[in-house]
């Protein structure tokens, strides 16, 4: 049994452009939102290393445990977290969106809301790891079924700021850079690679 | 002319009223006030409690306590009450011989029946040719469930009859949707290790919306399994442990089997003036309550040495005999309320760490105390604020004097004055002695009955529960009310809130309840309580004070404390009295304060018409 664990399974995947994004109509989907840079555009992988491809895999596994289809969409105008998860919310059938960095800071937000107050935000991207990840999809899948998770319960690490901050600054300024201001989110198809 | 004060110090509240004495004797109220009670009621830790009150109705009235001639302390109400609940029965699992649970989201749906085999076990065996019969796979959480589906697809490609699954981890529908045909999964089972392989085990997924049949049913148990009408009979406990459930799994192990088997609580000995009677606590509140009635007038209760019920009787005895600084002995209990309650208990012995609904009987037990203790209250309280202090007649003849201030209310008229921890009430009739009494049981047992019915964790979620209204979070923009009423917000509410209950308190702020519990079942807990404790003593209690002990003999009830401030405890009096054909009412003392405050301005009425009389 070496090949048993969730890491192990996916490293890589393409992912692919399909025109534009559009809005939703279907109830039970859930858009994950992409930052400009996720992914196939800088270093695929998150500050502390999990392959971007192993965390899709995560949250469509989470989306479809709850039985609930996830829609992959990328947000071209914007590298801030709240603006990607705000728009993908708009565009969600269900009005539930999961926005995620490329250095692995997510949230989960609701149209409704106002853009800087999402339903739950995960700050410190240094102690999410994947069954976090796979948490995370479940709740928004939940709350896309109009029902109420608890909260994913976080790790508060005091020592992730001292030693994260100024990587994850270095990592925000350059997604920041693949950022086209005047794109329209863009609809991907994901595949994944063994 | 002078100024006195009454104050009503209760088990979870302390009330004041201000009054100026006109020199023909009459009262003119300044001011009332209210807070939190400090201490357990009736000892000297409730003077902080009282000093803050005094503080902020003389202010209120524009004086100082300085200027104050008089204080009235409410004589002790004689009881002190305590709540306490004790578990009657329980289930016992053992071999791990069935696994029952609600897991979120179990994977595919139906029946399958098989021998229990490790995922481990499978895939080795795939090389030799498999088991070559029907088998039920166990998927330990290190498998991630793309390899488990994989390793399930090639078994059964080569022919293994693979018939569901028991899975560690929340993986059961993506496992499912893995396979060429669904089967039945049940995921979420925290200790998987503890499932014993190699036996035949049955699968059952019901539907959304619905229950497992097949295995909530004896004789679908025993097709299942081909059992004899004698091993039908031991697998009822089973299927009774899983009525309700989305999925569950039954294991046959050569000595596995579930028990659902009464604790032996003890029993109570009520010591009555005339005759002792005992009654065993499993046999229900029904049982108790009658034993008791039958022993009435009540001077002492006693629980079994050594067991669960002697321990809670003897642990209020101890706190009051503490409190009181009286011998053990003297410490006598006057009143007892035994009320039954359903309760989630973790099963022992469980491997998904499920939880039962297991009977429980809840007491709430009421000591007499004495006056002496209020005279020290009173002592010290007049040593701390420099004014005269005096008890001031029994709480609830002066309660009735109180209500008697309700605009169109008359003699003869019976109150019923509920507070946290006792019901009490009286009669009052046109030249007759006002009769009075005393009953365990009042607002913290209710409390604890929603607490522990809906399996709360916090005693102040309950103790919200029991006095605000409920609404359900349909969107971010608007709310329905448990009474199906909808109402609008131009603002998105909190994210916290998406999709809850919630708690509508009276400045419109909403609570959410973390709990998995519905709006629906939340109301019923609620209500059922409140009808088992608080209406069942108000009944009691109207009994007692009754001429000949019948209802029908009472006109007019007043009620106050409160039991009046309850948003639903008034209707459901009304609802349940009418039907004795008695007018029954919340009071508005002095016409304006509503049902509190009544003990306070008794107090203050009962010192003018002494004064009175003295002339």
């Amino acid at each position: 049994m070496s090949e048993n664990t969730a890491t192990q399974v996916v490293q890589e995947m393409e992912l692919k452009e399909v025109g534009e994004a559009k809005t939703g109509s279907s109830p039970d989907e859930v858009v994950i939102a992409l930052s400009p840079a996720f992914g196939d555009q800088m270093h695929r992988q998150t500050l502390t290393k999990i392959p971007h491809a192993a965390i899709l895999r995560e949250l469509f596994a989470g989306i479809e445990e709850e039985e609930v289809k996830a829609r992959v969409i990328r947000v071209w105008r914007s590298s801030d977290l709240a603006a990607i998860g705000f728009d993908a919310a708009k565009l969600s059938g269900s009005g539930i969106s999961i926005a995620i960095q490329s250095r692995g800071t997510t949230l989960i937000h609701q149209r409704d809301l106002v853009p800087l107050a999402p339903m739950e935000l995960f700050p410190q991207a240094p102690s999410i790891d994947l069954s976090t990840y796979r948490h995370i999809a479940r709740n928004a899948a939940q709350y896309a079924k109009g029902d109420h998770p608890s909260p994913v319960p976080q790790v508060n690490d005091p020592m992730a700021r001292p030693k994260w901050q100024a990587i994850a600054s270095v990592f925000h300024i350059r997604e920041t850079e693949f950022v086209k201001p005047d794109e329209k989110p863009v609809e991907l198809e994901v595949n994944f690679k063994k | 002319m002078s100024i006195i004060v009454g104050i009503d110090i209760g088990n979870s509240t302390t009330e004041t009223a201000v009054a100026r004495i006109e020199d023909d004797g009459s009262p003119e109220f300044l001011s009332s006030g209210t807070t939190m009670t400090t201490g357990i009621k009736g000892t000297v830790e409730n003077i902080p409690g009282i000093v803050h009150v005094l503080e902020e109705a003389t202010d209120s009235a524009g004086i100082a306590i300085e200027d104050l001639d008089l204080v009235l302390l409410n004589e002790a109400t004689p009881v002190i009450g305590d709540v306490a609940m004790e578990t009657v029965t329980e289930t016992i699992v053992t071999e791990s011989s069935m696994v029952g649970h609600n897991p979120g989201s179990p994977g595919g749906k139906g029946i399958g029946v098989g021998k229990t085999i490790h995922i481990r076990d499978l895939e080795d065996g795939e090389r030799n040719g498999g088991p070559d019969e029907p088998v039920i796979v166990v998927v330990p959480r290190e498998y991630d469930f793309e390899v488990a589906a994989g390793i399930i697809r090639e078994a059964v490609e080569a022919g293994v009859e693979v018939q569901g699954g028991i899975i560690q981890g929340d993986d059961g529908v993506l496992i499912s949707n893995r396979l060429p045909d669904p089967l039945p999964f049940v995921d979420e089972v925290a200790h998987v290790d503890k499932v014993p392989l190699d036996m035949l085990a049955a699968v059952e997924v019901a539907p959304k919306g619905h229950a497992v049949r097949q295995l909530s049913n004896p004789y679908g148990i025993a097709t299942l399994f081909s059992l004899s009408p004698e091993e039908t009979g031991h697998v009822i406990p089973i299927a009774k442990a899983l009525v309700g459930l989305r999925s569950a799994v039954v294991i046959r192990t050569p000595a596995g089997d579930v028990q659902s088997k009464q604790i032996p609580a003890g029993s109570i000995k009520f010591m009555g003036e005339h005759q002792n009677l005992t009654v065993e606590l499993e046999r229900g509140a029904e049982a108790i309550m009658d034993t008791l009635a039958h022993v009435q007038p009540l001077s002492d209760v006693q629980g079994e040495a050594g067991t669960n019920v002697g321990g809670m009787i003897e642990n209020v005895r101890q706190t009051m005999a503490d409190v009181t600084e009286k011998p053990l002995a003297d410490v006598n209990i006057h009143d007892v309320l035994a009320v039954d309650c359903l309760v989630p208990q973790q099963v022992v012995g469980g491997i998904a760490d499920e939880f039962s609904i297991e009977t429980a009987t809840g007491l709430a037990i009421m000591v007499d105390t004495d006056r002496l203790l209020m005279e020290r209250v009173a002592e010290t309280l007049a040593e701390k604020i420099g004014v005269r202090v005096e008890l001031g007649g029994v709480e609830a003849n002066t309660a009735i004097l109180g209500a008697l201030t309700t605009p169109g209310i008359d003699v003869p008229v019976a109150i019923i004055d509920g507070g946290a921890g006792s019901t009490d009430g009286a009669e009052l009739q046109k030249g007759k002695v006002v009769e009075h009494v005393h009953l365990a049981g009042a607002g913290n047992m209710v409390t604890l009955l929603i607490k522990n019915e809906l399996g709360l964790e916090r005693f102040d979620v309950a103790e919200q529960i029991k006095i605000y209204p409920l609404a359900k979070v349909e969107s971010l923009f608007h709310i329905r009310h448990e009474d199906n009423g909808v109402q609008f917000f131009e603002e998105p509410l909190d994210p916290s809130l998406f999709a809850r209950v919630v708690l509508v308190t009276d400045d419109g702020d909403l609570i959410p309840i973390e709990s998995k519990h519905n709006l629906d079942r939340i109301k019923t807990v609620r209500q059922e309580a409140k009808r088992k404790v608080l209406l069942r003593n108000s009944i009691r209690v109207l009994e007692r004070i009754s001429p000949s002990g019948n209802i029908r003999f009472l006109d007019f009830v007043a009620i106050v404390g409160r039991f009046g401030l309850d948003f639903e405890l008034p209707q459901m009096l009304m609802n349940e009295l009418s039907n004795y054909g008695i007018v029954v009412g919340v009071a508005n003392v002095r016409g304006e304060l509503g049902p509190t405050n009544a003990v306070a301005t008794g107090l203050i009425i009962n010192y003018c018409q002494r004064q009175g009389e003295a002339k």
